[in-house]
């Protein structure tokens, strides 16, 4: 009897065990981001400067038909068809596009980014093929969305929405047709609505704006690209924002822009960034500036260095002879004293290394299939923005002055990796916990990248300045935690980020919002 | 940008699944009141692993080996009753290539192991295991880590005919629920898509095994077959890493062989996987000590 009574106890224990694991729920949560009204509409933002566009009226929008015409009435009857009985699928579009079609789209840009960010497999010949940017989905894949590509892709993508959306807000107070709720109370709105005009369409200029940008930084997702456009300019209908027409001019008006910005891109020296020919007199330049020990791959085999000229690719907020002039001053070289000192730093940590330590390098390691550095701090700003409550222009300025400062500060530190052209410390035998990147050591990119966005973002969020900055310096010792950097790669590469950062505020602060 | 062609072992993971002295895998009990304490040292490598289907060598990685010493006493609560518990501490590393080893104890399992039917030397055995990671060890530095870090419980049936020549046949096959872990980051790619939290689904798994051999009062000898597989799961991407999320598979064949006369005893194990996904295709050989303490009164 005690026998079997102590039987049936493990039976219970086993079942309660096992109940506690039947119930766990494996799904995955993630904070998911809802509309919201603008804390402002800024009204007067068709006056803010733009990137490349000559002015707001560079490319016209027509007058839209008055919302008395017959045209617009018909438009109004098609548009509460479209908004009435919405299936779930579409009630869910509506919720995931109306969080904000500049803040969806850099989130689908990031995405892109990590799907593409793998390096290319060698061959059976020991070489490494070179992505074919006209044969995409090949092996390699096109693009190899390392740190600077994204950090490049990102930037164009956020000038373009932002110059798209300086002109729409231009021509939205110069026509001042009102949300279609608005003229017909009988609509149903399932977003909110502000005092913004509809015509043309924000969404509709984000997203041709994004979607031409993108088909160009990852042309094997076109398909992709064109459903998730198809379904946002739908998702307006389906919320009762837009009338066709409003789309249409909108979707008009962001491809005109994006093409333009393309015209930058086409010509900012991003087609030589590769130019692995260089790289021999690079190491001679370096040499002749004291470094003894030149960078070698440490890779098997051998992988040529990422983008060896990327630094010369065109910047945005400073010009050439800025560049050089804010170049971080020659590192400790190899033998030196100061080096000894820091690579034995760095073989104490590899030692003894943290589970904080750990963490710390594998929270901001961004790495192979990852958005990558520049892609973590848009996400960062996004995500202020969008808690700040931010209007989709303003959304756009904060993205663009962080995704020119990241790009500016991809291609100065690119353009500094390769003038020093230094070792990494796993050239002497360190170890790493996060991956060894395939280029040269000095200066730090995750410092470079992180000190620039947290710069500017401590001037767009002034409260959290003390956040941003605090993030920047764990982002930047995070690689001497995972033992890819010395010491002073990372501390000039802060005071380097730091200085191009700086150069973005000044643009935002002359380019007439006031902010 | 890390250049981190890698792989998976997960060997280690699968040491609680895959135990041996007197294990979760045979229908050979303690007595009520006997422990057995076997002590266990693995060593587990490959060169060769499975990117997605493609198999492939990997120059940044050489040989990656993982070694583990496992302490798992076998407890006789009744004669038909046994509990049995098992705590490695293990330990990675590569033979070329500069990723970090990663060491340190890794997940703490036990099994109840029932026998619920015997009748003429078949026997029917019904076992539950359950592990819980008692360090708080990276869990997708993989191939590095030394375990996945996930809560698992295991439901398992085992029948067994033993012939009175000490001939037996074996097999067992077993679901294993695996919980949800935690990353250090807070956004990854996994299913093609990102994540934006630190949260990771883990898949679940199923094994089998099959397994024919002689035991004796003081020997056992035996050839086996087993297979773990993930029920669902993303594969390794092209070139990329591998990661909690994938659906890691393999075969794996080998011999067991046990030599306890008295009190005293050792075990070995020798496998090798023959096919395999998003895993390395390992070689193992284990050795270990045995002893028996009996507290019948």
């Amino acid at each position: 009897m005690k026998k079997n009574i102590s039987r049936l106890t493990y039976i219970g224990v086993t079942l309660s065990v096992l109940t506690g694991v039947f119930s766990c729920d494996k799904t995955i949560e993630e904070p998911q981001r809802v509309g919201y009204t603008p804390a402002s509409v800024d009204e007067k933002a068709g006056a803010w400067k733009t990137y490349l566009l000559a002015s707001a009226e560079e490319i016209s929008v027509p007058a839209p038909t008055a919302v008395t015409s017959s045209d617009y009435v018909a438009e109004l009857s098609a548009l509460k068809g479209l908004a009435s009985n919405l299936s779930q699928e579409q009630k869910e579009a509506v919720v995931y596009w109306g969080a904000g079609a500049v803040y969806r789209w850099n989130e689908i840009a990031r995405e892109l980014a990590a799907r593409y960010n793998i390096p290319p497999a060698s061959n059976a010949d020991g070489k490494y093929p070179v992505p074919d940017a006209a044969n995409p989905l090949a092996d390699p894949k096109f693009p190899f969305a390392n740190p600077p590509y994204t950090s490049r892709a990102l930037a164009y993508l956020s000038v373009a929405q932002y110059d798209a959306l300086v002109s729409a807000w231009n021509f939205k107070y110069k026509f001042k047709r009102s949300a279609p709720s608005k003229v017909d109370a009988s609509i149903p709105a399932a977003l909110p609505v502000s005092a913004l005009p509809s015509y043309p369409s924000e969404d509709a200029v984000v997203a041709a704006a994004s979607v031409t940008i993108l088909k160009a930084m990852f042309p094997g997702e076109v398909p992709y690209l064109d459903a998730k456009l198809k379904e946002h300019l739908a998702s307006r209908q389906w919320a009762g924002m837009n009338v066709t027409s409003d789309l249409t001019a909108g979707t008009n008006l962001g491809n005109a822009v994006a093409a333009k910005v393309m015209g930058r891109a086409r010509t900012d020296g991003m087609g030589a960034a590769n130019n692995q020919a260089l790289t021999a007199g690079m190491i001679e330049a370096a040499k002749s500036r004291g470094i003894k020990e030149p960078w070698l791959s440490q890779e098997g085999p051998a992988r040529p260095p990422m983008l060896p000229n990327f630094g010369a690719v065109q910047t945005w907020n400073f010009d050439r002879k800025t560049l050089e002039q804010i170049r971080p001053v020659i590192p400790y070289v190899v033998g030196s004293a100061e080096w000894q000192k820091e690579l034995d730093e760095l073989k104490s940590i590899q030692n003894k290394q943290t589970r904080e330590q750990a963490r710390i390098a594998n929270y901001w390691a961004d790495g192979a299939g990852s958005y990558t550095p520049p892609g973590h701090w848009h996400r960062a700003a996004a995500n202020a923005a969008h808690e700040a409550k931010f209007s989709e222009i303003k959304m756009a300025r904060t993205l663009a002055l962080v995704g020119t400062a990241e790009m500016d500060a991809g291609i100065a530190c690119w353009e500094t990796k390769y003038y020093y052209y230094t070792p990494r410390p796993q050239q002497f035998g360190l170890k790493t916990s996060v991956g060894l990147p395939n280029f040269p050591s000095y200066t730090s990119g995750h410092s470079t990248f992180s000190a620039a966005a947290a710069t500017v973002l401590a001037y767009i969020f002034p409260d959290q300045a003390d956040k941003f900055n605090a993030q920047a310096q764990e982002a930047s010792v995070s690689r001497i935690y995972g033992l890819i950097h010395y010491r002073i790669d990372c501390e000039l590469g802060l005071k380097h980020g730091k200085v191009i950062g700086d150069y973005a505020i000044a643009r935002g602060k002359a380019d007439g919002s006031g902010l | 940008m890390k250049k981190l062609p890698l792989l998976s072992t997960i060997a280690a993971v699968c040491f609680s699944l895959s135990a041996m002295a007197q294990m979760p895998n045979d229908a050979i009990y303690m007595s009520k009141g006997q422990v057995c304490v076997a002590t266990m040292y693995t060593n587990s490598s490959w060169k060769e692993y499975w990117e997605n289907t493609l198999k492939r060598e990997n120059l940044n990685i050489g040989t990656h080996t993982t070694q583990s010493v496992m302490v798992m006493p076998a407890i006789g609560i009744t004669n038909r009753l046994n509990v049995m518990l098992a705590l490695p501490y293990v330990w990675t590393k590569t033979s070329a290539g500069n990723l970090m080893g990663q060491k340190g104890l890794q997940d703490l399992s036990g099994w109840l192991k029932w026998k619920a039917v015997e009748v003429k030397g078949f026997s029917l055995n019904g076992l539950v295991g359950a592990s819980i990671p008692v360090s708080k060890y990276v869990p997708d530095f993989l191939p590095m880590s030394i375990g996945l870090q996930c809560k698992t419980v295991t439901a398992r049936l085992l029948a067994s005919y033993q012939h009175k020549t000490g001939v037996y046949v074996t097999g067992h096959a077993s679901y294993s629920w695996r919980s949800n872990i935690n990353v250090d980051r807070d956004a990854y790619q996994a299913d093609d898509r990102v994540y934006n939290t630190n949260e990771v689904s883990v898949p679940n798994s199923t094994d089998w095994g099959a397994r024919v051999g002689i035991l004796k009062r003081k020997w056992q000898t035996e050839v086996f077959v087993e297979n773990f597989s993930c029920v669902n799961g993303d594969n390794i991407r092209r070139n990329d890493m591998p990661f909690p999320t994938n659906n890691m598979e393999a075969t794996t064949v080998g011999w067991y062989g046990k030599l306890q006369p008295k009190a005293l005893g050792m075990n070995a194990r020798v496998s090798y996987v023959t096919s395999g996904l998003n895993m390395g295709q390992s070689t193992s050989v284990m050795v270990g000590v045995l002893y028996l303490f009996n507290f019948k009164k």
